[in-house]
């Protein structure tokens, strides 16, 4: 199930109840973020909007160029988050097994449940119903036999719509579509497929997959299988999805040139991710540091540590030495930070020639703690004080249950 | 009816279950003075979960101007506020 351009439909939808006359789905109009702190992108869209060929990703300016008249209007996102949450709730009513794929797509294993429910299909168009009815705005819902084939039936023909894709329909609904449609092939892919006259996703399952293994390694065989709508992921409840790295970014208001406003920064970033780590009861051996400069060059650079860390100082100091290594200098708009090869906190490999952390982690442990009780800005360094910059910085959902994205089924 | 949503004060009263039933409201009006309106009657009583956020809409009659009247009122459970919102 996938919800109709999630973020504007719920802004649409909460206006609607706090007395709004106008309904923003009607109308060309966009969620964006702010052209001031230089997080100007779209972020959603409603159809309307998609006439004048507004996409999600591009620059508010070039969008307010297409449609001079677009309503632009900012991301709540503890109001996404509250919806996602109200729409789980309704979803368990009708299977015990829901993944959550994102903030605005689940998986529903309806395996069984034909005895209570009855047909899928006549269950899928009461469950449309009755979102739209309690929470206000239309999904999309597609109806397979795996999830892949589920989620490219969701994206068949929107808003508000059921669709079956099952695999003897797989020729008809599937294969004309253009190849860039296909879950898993993005920018990257669908230029070298594209290249080599592939076009639509037919072209694509009907080519030898060694073939396509010559140029697209291992990934080109899951791509051939997905294009003929195989696939045998199962369906895992979000507990079950094993981390295997966090990171977050930011981009920064302004062009950052100095060190010192650099390693704040890295500084801030450090505290979201250590606290991450922390929460989830992970060690990181391996720190990572990214960085995009004002001519939207990308650099990254990662180190691989001697003793797992959890510690945000010690976080901080290993990204301070990548960026040195990494930073000619030239002004920073975006930065990012971003620990993996994770494991468990509680047991692992000491080490005679590093320094002992065992009083930096109790000293997180303690701001952790009064972080969670008193909000995440009752406590934070003193370098923050007067640098303009956020003492902690990244993200924009505060609960780790659920990618944002991902490309894995 | 037309669709006022305007935030209100107002005095109710709450059952054991937690159900809260409006007795009054008071409303500034465009020359900054407040307007009290007496709630005789509730119609109804819905829970609507909008995008997620709960409100109750009481469906109320009351007198206003010396005419009976039938309005709307909200509740925002996560916020505590109370709204004019049809009349």
């Amino acid at each position: 199930m996938d919800v109709n351009s999630a973020y504007l439909s719920w802004e649409a939808a909460y206006r609607l109840q706090q007395g709004a006359s106008l309904d923003l789905r009607t109308v060309p109009s966009a969620v964006g973020g702010n052209p001031e702190t230089r997080r100007g992108i779209i972020l959603a869209k409603s159809i309307p909007a998609k006439k004048y060929k507004i996409q999600t990703g591009e620059t508010l300016f070039s969008a307010k160029q297409k449609c001079p008249d677009l309503i632009i209007v900012s991301p709540n996102y503890d109001l996404y988050r509250q919806c996602s949450e109200y729409l789980k709730r309704i979803l368990t009513a009708y299977s015990p097994l829901i993944q959550q794929f994102s903030v605005d797509e689940f998986f529903l294993d309806f395996s069984g449940m034909e005895k209570l429910w009855g047909d899928p299909l006549s269950t899928a168009y009461q469950l449309k119903e009755t979102i739209k009815e309690e929470l206000g705005f239309t999904v999309n819902i597609g109806i397979s036999s795996n999830k892949l084939l589920a989620k490219m039936g969701s994206e068949l023909e929107k808003p508000d719509k059921v669709h079956t894709l099952f695999p003897e329909e797989i020729p008809t609904k599937m294969w004309p579509l253009p190849v860039e449609e296909l879950f898993g092939v993005g920018r990257a892919t669908s230029q070298k497929l594209r290249d080599r006259g592939i076009k639509t996703i037919g072209d694509l399952a009907q080519e030898d997959p060694t073939y396509l293994k010559r140029f697209l390694k291992s990934y080109g065989i899951l791509l051939w299988n997905y294009a003929n709508g195989r696939d045998n992921s199962p369906i895992i409840e979000n507990k079950a999805i094993p981390i295997k790295g966090l990171g977050n970014s930011t981009t920064i208001p302004f062009d950052v040139d100095d060190r010192r406003t650099a390693q704040l920064v890295l500084l801030s970033l450090a505290e979201t991710v250590g606290m991450r780590l922390r929460r989830n009861g992970f060690c990181a051996g391996l720190v990572s540091v990214s960085i995009k400069t004002s001519d939207f060059l990308y650099f990254s650079h990662q180190k691989k540590l001697y003793l797992p860390v959890d510690c945000t100082s010690a976080i901080h100091a290993t990204a301070c030495a990548l960026l040195d290594e990494l930073w000619h200098g030239q002004p920073l708009r975006h930065m990012g930070l971003r620990v993996s090869d994770l494991c468990a906190s509680d047991f692992f490999q000491p080490s005679f020639f590093e320094q002992s952390l065992e009083k930096q982690k109790r000293i997180d442990k303690a701001i952790d703690s009064i972080r969670l009780k008193y909000g995440a800005g009752a406590v934070f360094r003193s370098a923050f004080l007067h640098s303009g910059l956020k003492p902690l910085s990244g993200g924009v959902i505060e609960f780790e249950e659920y990618p944002m994205m991902t490309s894995i089924l | 009816m037309k669709v006022y949503m305007r935030p209100i004060e107002s005095i109710a009263w709450f059952t054991q279950d937690g159900i809260p039933h409006p007795l009054r409201y008071r409303i500034q009006t465009e020359d900054q003075t407040y307007k009290t309106v007496k709630i005789s009657r509730i119609i109804s009583r819905v829970e609507e979960k909008i995008a997620g956020n709960r409100m109750l809409i009481f469906r109320c009659e009351g007198e206003i101007n010396g005419l009976l009247k039938i309005f709307e009122l909200k509740y925002e459970l996560s916020t505590c506020k109370w709204y004019l919102y049809k009349i």
